[in-house]
């Protein structure tokens, strides 16, 4: 069987490596959706952090819905200039 | 080495004052003074909007230790900040970069936008939780320097006492209205810097006067005369020098640089070169301004960042001319460097008294020695 969590350790490192910022906000919403399913809620604010602060840094339209997600959490307030 | 009865004699008529003391020159206490009294309570000049010509370009500046970041916002205006993060005080942004979306500090990435807003603290109420009741992000947004951009130079006034951009200059910014029209920079042939091992303020000094031309520019003497100038010192604010019979460069085809649009019948043939004080040295033509920021690195050591504008874009100038223009300054400017260095080497000399001015020809250079002892005397009377 695949390791699911050292695929993706590798793959985050290796964007993280070459500061892909895309990639980096990818690989960790999937981490959260994964979490989710898992329904472990402080994993999936964990990656969804991890997520949105790569959206924002690297400007993606994404950053909106992660923060959304984090703000129905609890865990983020909501930045309404994100969603223009 | 504290010299406030040397200033008195500096303060004094152009006829009867000395040249600021030599420690202004040489002694690293008064260097740090002068950093506080002088660069830091004035505009002083730090960067070029150009640089910076894209919405979130963002470039690091150290002015004379202080980390500044210049960030051009969504709505094109140009923000100063200080360079630090509001978390650990790490450095924000170590090299002149896009930013694409926020500033993210690199040690724990608490985000910023373009307007200095802190926009995210990731972790900050645990893992997964970016919020905490004691962290009001409201109120560590990244903290902005005063900063007003003129003729593409961007001014600070780092300890945001001064008077406003436009109230300390408003004698310049009159004598030079019309020249407030975009301007273009010419590229990047049109860019270069010069290192100097001289204290910032005798760039200044050699800047204000024509007294030298003959000896140090001969090349200029054949059409720009010492006659041919005059001075200009305004006490208190600025000085520098103007010319009477500024040619305008011919490319051997016939080419000449277009004007800007409006002038009066003066600037024909006439050309102003001032010193806007603290660090920023001007100069207006029919056809072109430049600006040269001096870098203040150190107690002796100065880059001259010089800039020269157009009154349109580069591909609509005629070709070479640019390049001609360029090198036409550099060689003025490069014939300056002896004499900058040599005064700052002949301050070495302890029995030196700051010097004896011509009353007819050294005003404008008495009138900023005038200017930094008022403010040294200004800043002393405030810290004692
Ligand atoms: S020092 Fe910047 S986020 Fe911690
Ligand atoms: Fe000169």
């Amino acid at each position: 069987m695949v390791d699911v969590r050292s695929d993706l350790d590798a793959a985050l490192l290796a964007a993280h490596a070459k500061g892909d910022g895309f990639e980096l906000s990818r690989l960790y919403a999937d981490a959260a959706d994964q979490a989710e399913r898992d329904q472990d809620t402080d994993a999936v604010c964990f990656f969804l952090t991890q997520a949105y602060v790569s959206a924002l840094e690297t400007g993606l339209p994404s950053a909106s819905v992660l923060n959304q997600r984090l703000v129905q959490y609890g865990r983020e307030v909501v930045q309404a200039d994100l969603m223009s | 080495m504290n010299a406030p009865a040397g200033l008195k004699t500096v303060l004094k008529d152009v006829a009867k004052a000395k040249g600021l003391p030599n420690a202004h020159y040489i002694d690293p206490a008064v260097f740090e003074e002068e950093r506080h009294h002088v660069l830091y309570a004035n505009w002083a000049g730090i960067g070029f909007g150009k640089d910076i010509p894209e919405i979130g370009d963002a470039k690091p500046v150290d002015f004379l230790g202080m980390p500044l970041l210049l960030v051009r916002d969504e709505d094109g205006a140009i923000n100063v900040y200080q360079n630090t993060c509001r978390h650990r005080g790490m450095i924000l942004v170590e090299e002149p970069q896009k930013i694409r979306g926020a500033i993210r500090c690199p040690y724990h990435s608490w985000c910023y936008t373009l307007k200095g807003a802190l926009r995210t603290t990731p972790h900050v109420g645990g893992p997964g939780t970016n919020i905490h009741d004691d962290i009001k992000r409201d109120e560590l947004g990244l903290l902005r320097v005063r900063a007003h951009v003129w003729q593409d130079v961007v001014f600070v006034n780092i300890d945001g006492q001064a008077a406003p951009f436009e109230e300390a200059n408003a004698g310049l910014l009159e004598r030079w209205k019309e020249f407030e029209k975009p301007t273009f920079h010419g590229g990047a042939a049109a860019s270069f810097k010069l290192d100097v091992k001289t204290n910032w303020k005798l760039a200044v000094e050699n800047y204000c006067e024509s007294y030298h031309l003959p000896w140090v520019h001969p090349g200029l003497n054949s059409y720009s005369r010492l006659e041919d100038h005059y001075h200009i010192e305004e006490r208190g604010f600025y000085s520098g020098q103007g010319t009477l019979v500024y040619r305008q460069l011919t490319s051997e085809g016939g080419a000449v640089f277009p004007d800007f649009e409006g002038l009066s019948d003066k600037w024909d043939t006439g050309a102003e070169y001032i010193s806007v004080y603290p660090n920023v040295l001007m100069g207006v033509h029919r056809d072109h301004t430049y600006a040269i920021i001096l870098e203040p690195v150190a107690l002796a050591e100065t880059v001259e960042h010089i800039e020269i504008y157009y009154a349109e874009p580069p591909e609509h100038l005629p070709d070479g001319l640019v390049e001609a223009n360029s090198k036409q300054w550099k060689e003025v400017f490069v014939e300056d460097v002896f004499v900058v260095e040599g005064m700052q080497k002949g301050r070495q000399g302890i029995l030196f008294d700051g010097g004896k001015f011509s009353p007819a020809m050294d005003g404008p250079t008495h009138n900023f020695h005038h200017w930094v002892a008022t403010n040294i005397e200004a800043g002393r009377a405030k810290s004692a």
